[in-house]
C-alpha cells in the first residue's frame, strides 16, 4: 500500500443537512492515472472537492503521501502539492492568460521554470497569453485550467470532467496533454465520457450514490460488462 | 416544524399563545388593580387625562404592538420570502403621510377623512411595493436591497424639506373622534392594536402555512430551485412585498394616531432598521421572532431609558450610554444567538426531542 | 477594463458630458463653471476614499460593511483632535508648525482606521463568513457602537476646523475667481490614489490575487493561497483609507457625528452604481456623484428644490439601476 500517493478511507461529507458521501473510498497508486466513475450526482465532484477541503468530510481519513490531511485549510492541503483543475473550466476570466498562470506560483520563478514544459504542452496558450481568459474558447480555457495547475511542482493534480461540452478534436489533444504530463505527476480524474476515460486511465473506482462500490484495474473493467451495465448505464 | 407537525390538539399547540392573549386583554386591569391606577384614565370636567400607572403602560404595549405588526411584515419578506428591503420605513411613512394629508389638509368630514386616509394610505403602501417589485425585483439581492433603501431615503429627504408639511418640523394630527383618540380613551386604542396585532400574527401564520406559504420558503431556499419547478417566482416574490408593505402601512397608520403627529423621522432609516435587527433577534423566519424582538428591544429601551447604573461610588447615566448598550446587544446576539431568541429556542428543543 | 461594455462607455460618457454641460450652462462665467467643477471632483474624491474600500471588500468578501461610513468619522476626529490644541492628542508642543502637524494628523488618523479595521475583521468578522446577513447586521452594530463611543470621548457637539494652517487657507486665482487649493490639492491626492490602486490591482501579485478573488473565492484558495490573510489585509486597507477621507475632509467639512451616516449613504450609491466589486465603476461612480451632486447645488441656489442636492446621489442611482441592473461595470451574478 506504500506506493499509493492519495488513500481516502471511508469518508462521510455533508452539503448543509444532505449526506452526500456515505462512505467513500479511494485509493490512487503513484504515477498512475485513476478515475473516478459513476451516474451525475454520484458524489464524484464532492469527493474531490472533499479531498482539496473545499467540501471537508465530517468523518473518515484523507492520506496524502501518508500524512492525513483531512480538516486542513484548502490552501495548506494545495500547499502539500495537489493541484485541483475544477468542473466548468473555473478560470479567472477577468484575469489574463499569463495572470492566470503567474497566480499559481507558489515561489518566485515557478512559472519561468515551468514555461516551457506548459506552452510545449498547450502550445495554443502562448499565443493568447495576453488575452483575458474570458475571451478564450472552451478549449483553451481548459488547457489554461489544467496548464495552471502545472506551474507550482505538484506531486498529484485532481481533474473534474476536462472533455465535457468539446468538440472530439480537442478532446484528442487533451487526452494527448493529460497523458504527457502524467509521466510527471500522479493524476485523479472524474470523466463521464467512459471512452476517454478507458483510453487514459490505468485504474477506476465507481461512485454510486455516495459510495464506492467497485474499484481495480481499467483493464479488467473493460471486459466486465456486467459491472458497466449496473453502475454506468453504457453497454 | 420539528414539535409541531406531530400534531398534538388544537390546545395544546394553541394554549400558551391564548393564555398569553388572555394576560393582554387583561393587562390594562392587571398593572391598574397592582398600582391603583384606572385603566380609564383621570377624568377632568366631561374629559378624560391619561395619567396614571396603567394609562403609561397601556402605551408603552401600544408602542410594542405597533413594532411587532411592522417586524412581523418585515419578516414575511426577509425571514420567509427571503428579500431583504432596506427600505421598509418607506411603507411606514408613506402611510402615515396620506392619514395625516387626509386628515388635515382637506375638507373632507373627519370620519370620512380618517376612512379615506387609512385606505388609501394601506392601499397607496401596496401600490408602491407592487411598483417598486416590479421594476426591481429581478435585480440580484443586495441592489433590490440598495434600490428600496435609495428609494425610501429620497422620500425622507423630500418629507424632510416639503413645506406644505412643515418641513422637518412635521405636523400635528388635531382631531381624532374620542372613541379612538388615544389622548382621551387610551383602552380603545390599546385594544385596537392588540386586535391589530393578534389579526396580523394569524394573517401572517396562515399565508406561510399555505401553498403559496410554501413556495416563499422555496424562494428562500433556492430560487433558481423554485423556479425550475415551474413556479414563476418573480409574482409570487410581488404578491410578498405587496402584502409586507400593506401592513407596514397598517402599523404606520397605527403610529400616527398615537403619537398624533405626522414628520420625516417615520420615514428615516431608524424604522427599517428597528424592524431588521427585531426580526433578526426574535428569530428570522420564526412566527414569534418579530413579536419577541420587538418586545424584548422596545421594552429593554424604555428600562434602560432613565436608568442610572451605580457601581460603587461610580454613577452611569444609562440614557447617555443606551445607543451603545444596544449595538453591543447587536453583535452579542449575532455572536451567541446566531438564529436568533425564537430560533434558537426551537433548536434546543429539537435537539432535546431527538435525544429523547 | 477589458469587458466592458460599449453601452455602459457610452452612458458614462453621456452623464458625466450632459453634467458639465449642465454645469456650463448654469454657471454665469467661466470662474463659477470652474467653482462648480473643481467642488465637484472634490466631493467625488472624498466618496471615492470611503466607497473603494467598500466596493473592494464587497467584491471579494462578499461584506457590504456598514461601517465603513464611523470609518471616515473616526479618521475626522482623529485628524481634528490631533491637529487642534486640547483634546486626547495634543501635538501642539511636540510640532508647533500647523503646516507640519497636518500631515502627521493624517497619518494618525489612518492608523486608527487601520488598527479598528483589524478588529473588526479578525475579532468580529471572521466567525461568520459563512453568514453574510449577520455579517451586514454585525458591522451595523459596530457602526452604532463606534458612534456612541465618538460621542462619548468627543461629546455630540460638532466641531468647526479653526486651525489656520498654509494649505487650506491660501488660493490662487484664474478666469477673475478665487479657487481653494486645499480642494485642489484633495483632488490631487484622490486622483493619484485612484491610479495607485489601480496599478496595485493590475501589476502586483497580490492585486491579481485580489481581482482573482472576486471572481472566485474558493478557487484562489484551491490554488495554495490563504484568502484570510487578504480578507484582513484588504478590509484593513479599505478602513484606512476610509480614516484617510475623514482626515482630509475635516478641514473643510470640520467634524460631527452625522458625518458616517451621510458619506455611507452616497458611498453606496456609488458603489453600486458603479457595479458592486467593480473598481473602475467605483471610481468613475464616485466622481459622476460628486459633479452631479455640485451641479445640483448650484441650480437649487435661489429656488424652492433645496433638497436637489441631497436627493440626487439616490436619484442617479435608481436611473442607472433601473437602466442597468447590476450597475454599470457590474456582471450579472
Amino acid at each position: 500500500m506504500s506506493d499509493q500517493i492519495l488513500e481516502v478511507r471511508d469518508i462521510h461529507t455533508f452539503i448543509g443537512q444532505f449526506h452526500i458521501l456515505e462512505g467513500v473510498s479511494v485509493g490512487v497508486p503513484a504515477g498512475n492515472i485513476t478515475v473516478l466513475l459513476g451516474r451525475n450526482g454520484a458524489g464524484k465532484t464532492t469527493t474531490l472537492r472533499s479531498i482539496m477541503g473545499l467540501t471537508p468530510p465530517a468523518r473518515g481519513q484523507i492520506l496524502f503521501d501518508g500524512k492525513n490531511i483531512a480538516g486542513k485549510h484548502p490552501h495548506a492541503i494545495a500547499q502539500m502539492g495537489i493541484g485541483f483543475v475544477p468542473e466548468h473550466r473555473a478560470i479567472f476570466r477577468e484575469l489574463t492568460v499569463h495572470e492566470n498562470l503567474q497566480i499559481a506560483e507558489r515561489k518566485h520563478g515557478d512559472l519561468a521554470r515551468k514555461s516551457e514544459f506548459i506552452f510545449d504542452l498547450f502550445p495554443d496558450l502562448q499565443r493568447l497569453i495576453d488575452l483575458p481568459g474570458g475571451n478564450l474558447s472552451g478549449g483553451q480555457q481548459q488547457m489554461l485550467a489544467i496548464a495552471r495547475a502545472l506551474v507550482p511542482d505538484n506531486h498529484l493534480l485532481l481533474i473534474d470532467e476536462p472533455s465535457e461540452g468539446l468538440a472530439p478534436v480537442i478532446i484528442e489533444q487533451l487526452m494527448a496533454a493529460i497523458k504527457r504530463l502524467a509521466e510527471t505527476c500522479s493524476v485523479l480524474l472524474v470523466e463521464q465520457n467512459f471512452r476517454v476515460a478507458s483510453r487514459l486511465a490505468q485504474q477506476y473506482v465507481i461512485i454510486e450514490e455516495g459510495h464506492s462500490p467497485a474499484s481495480g484495474e481499467m483493464g479488467s473493467l473493460i471486459h466486465d460488462s456486467d459491472l458497466i451495465q449496473r453502475y454506468l448505464g453504457v453497454a | 416544524m420539528e414539535a409541531t407537525t406531530r400534531n398534538p390538539s388544537w390546545l395544546r399547540t394553541n394554549g400558551w399563545l391564548l393564555l398569553l392573549l388572555a394576560l393582554l386583554i387583561l393587562f390594562p386591569f392587571i398593572v391598574g388593580a397592582l398600582t391603583d391606577s384606572s385603566p380609564y384614565g383621570v377624568p377632568r370636567g366631561d374629559r378624560m387625562i391619561m395619567r396614571g400607572e396603567s394609562v403609561r403602560w397601556q402605551s408603552v404595549l401600544i408602542e410594542v404592538y405597533i413594532l411587532a405588526i411592522l417586524a412581523m411584515s418585515y419578516n414575511l419578506l426577509f425571514g420567509f420570502t427571503g428579500v431583504i428591503s432596506f427600505g421598509h420605513a418607506l411603507f411606514f411613512g408613506t402611510s402615515s403621510y396620506l392619514f395625516g394629508l387626509a386628515l388635515e389638509f382637506t375638507d373632507l368630514d373627519t370620519g370620512l377623512a380618517i376612512v379615506l386616509g387609512a385606505l388609501a394610505g394601506i392601499l397607496v403602501c401596496g401600490l408602491l411595493g407592487l411598483l417598486i417589485g416590479l421594476v426591481t425585483l429581478r435585480l440580484k439581492g443586495v441592489y433590490f436591497a440598495i434600490f428600496t433603501l435609495a428609494v425610501a431615503e429620497m422620500f425622507y429627504i423630500f418629507f424632510g424639506r416639503w413645506q406644505l408639511t412643515r418641513a422637518e418640523d412635521g405636523f400635528a394630527i388635531s382631531e381624532l373622534p374620542t372613541w379612538l383618540d388615544p389622548t382621551q380613551s387610551r383602552l380603545n386604542y390599546y385594544y385596537i392594536a392588540l386586535a391589530l396585532v393578534v389579526l396580523t400574527f394569524l394573517f401572517i401564520r396562515r399565508l406561510v402555512k399555505s401553498p403559496t406559504g410554501a413556495v416563499f420558503q422555496a424562494i428562500r431556499e433556492n430560487e433558481d430551485r423554485a423556479q425550475s419547478l415551474g413556479y414563476n417566482t418573480l409574482n409570487y416574490k410581488l404578491f410578498s412585498i405587496v402584502i409586507a408593505a400593506m401592513l407596514a402601512g397598517v402599523a404606520g397608520l397605527l403610529q400616527v394616531m398615537l403619537n398624533k403627529k405626522v414628520g420625516p423621522e417615520l420615514v428615516s432609516v431608524g424604522y427599517t432598521v428597528d424592524p431588521l435587527l427585531m426580526t433578526i433577534i426574535g428569530g428570522v423566519g420564526t412566527l414569534g421572532g418579530p413579536i419577541v424582538g420587538a418586545a424584548g428591544l422596545h421594552l429593554l429601551d424604555i428600562f434602560f431609558r432613565d436608568r442610572e447604573l451605580v457601581l460603587g461610588a461610580v454613577t452611569i447615566d444609562i440614557a447617555n450610554i443606551w445607543a451603545l448598550l444596544l449595538g453591543v446587544i447587536f453583535i452579542l446576539v449575532v455572536i451567541v444567538f446566531p438564529y436568533g431568541v425564537i430560533g434558537t429556542w426551537k433548536r434546543w428543543q429539537a435537539r432535546a426531542l431527538r435525544r429523547q | 477594463m477589458s469587458r466592458t461594455n460599449r453601452s455602459s462607455l457610452i452612458a458614462i460618457l453621456v452623464i458625466i458630458g450632459g453634467l458639465v454641460a449642465v454645469a456650463f450652462v448654469n454657471s454665469s462665467s467661466l470662474g463659477n463653471f470652474g467653482i462648480t467643477l473643481l467642488s465637484g471632483l472634490f466631493q467625488g474624491m472624498l466618496l471615492f476614499l470611503v466607497a473603494s474600500g467598500l466596493s473592494i471588500i464587497f467584491g471579494l468578501m462578499d461584506v457590504l460593511n456598514f461601517a465603513q461610513g464611523a470609518y471616515f468619522m473616526v479618521g475626522a476626529y482623529v485628524a481634528y483632535d490631533a491637529q487642534h490644541a486640547g483634546g486626547l492628542i495634543d501635538l501642539t508642543q511636540a510640532i508647533p508648525d500647523p503646516n507640519l502637524r497636518f500631515p502627521i494628523a493624517v497619518l494618525i488618523a489612518m492608523i486608527v482606521g487601520a488598527l479598528l479595521g483589524i478588529i473588526l475583521e479578525r475579532g468580529l468578522l471572521r466567525p461568520l463568513y459563512a453568514r453574510p446577513i449577520y455579517q451586514l447586521v454585525l458591522t451595523f452594530g459596530v457602526a452604532l457602537v463606534m458612534a456612541e463611543i465618538i460621542k462619548f470621548l468627543w461629546t455630540t457637539t460638532p466641531y468647526s476646523w479653526t486651525e489656520v494652517f498654509g494649505v487650506r487657507d491660501s488660493f490662487f486665482e484664474l478666469f477673475g475667481q478665487r479657487f481653494s487649493t486645499y480642494r485642489l490639492f484633495v483632488v490631487g491626492m484622490g486622483i493619484a490614489l485612484i491610479v495607485l490602486i489601480a496599478l496595485l490591482l493590475r501589476r502586483s501579485r497580490i492585486g491579481i490575487i485580489i481581482r482573482a478573488g472576486v471572481e472566485d473565492r474558493e478557487m484562489v484558495q484551491a490554488l495554495g493561497i490563504n484568502v484570510q490573510t487578504v480578507f484582513t489585509l484588504v478590509f484593513t486597507l479599505g478602513c484606512a483609507i476610509a480614516a484617510l477621507g475623514g482626515a482630509v475632509a475635516a478641514p473643510f467639512l470640520g467634524a460631527s457625528t452625522t458625518l458616517g451616516d451621510i458619506f455611507l449613504l452616497q458611498a453606496i450609491a456609488v458603489v453600486v452604481l458603479g457595479g458592486m466589486g467593480s473598481y473602475e465603476g467605483t471610481a468613475i461612480g464616485s466622481i459622476m456623484v460628486g459633479l452631479a451632486v455640485a451641479v445640483a447645488q448650484d441650480a437649487a441656489i435661489g429656488t424652492s428644490f433645496s433638497a436637489l442636492p441631497s436627493i440626487t446621489p439616490m436619484l442617479l442611482l435608481v436611473l442607472v439601476l433601473l437602466l442597468r441592473p447590476s450597475g454599470l461595470f457590474g456582471n450579472a451574478r
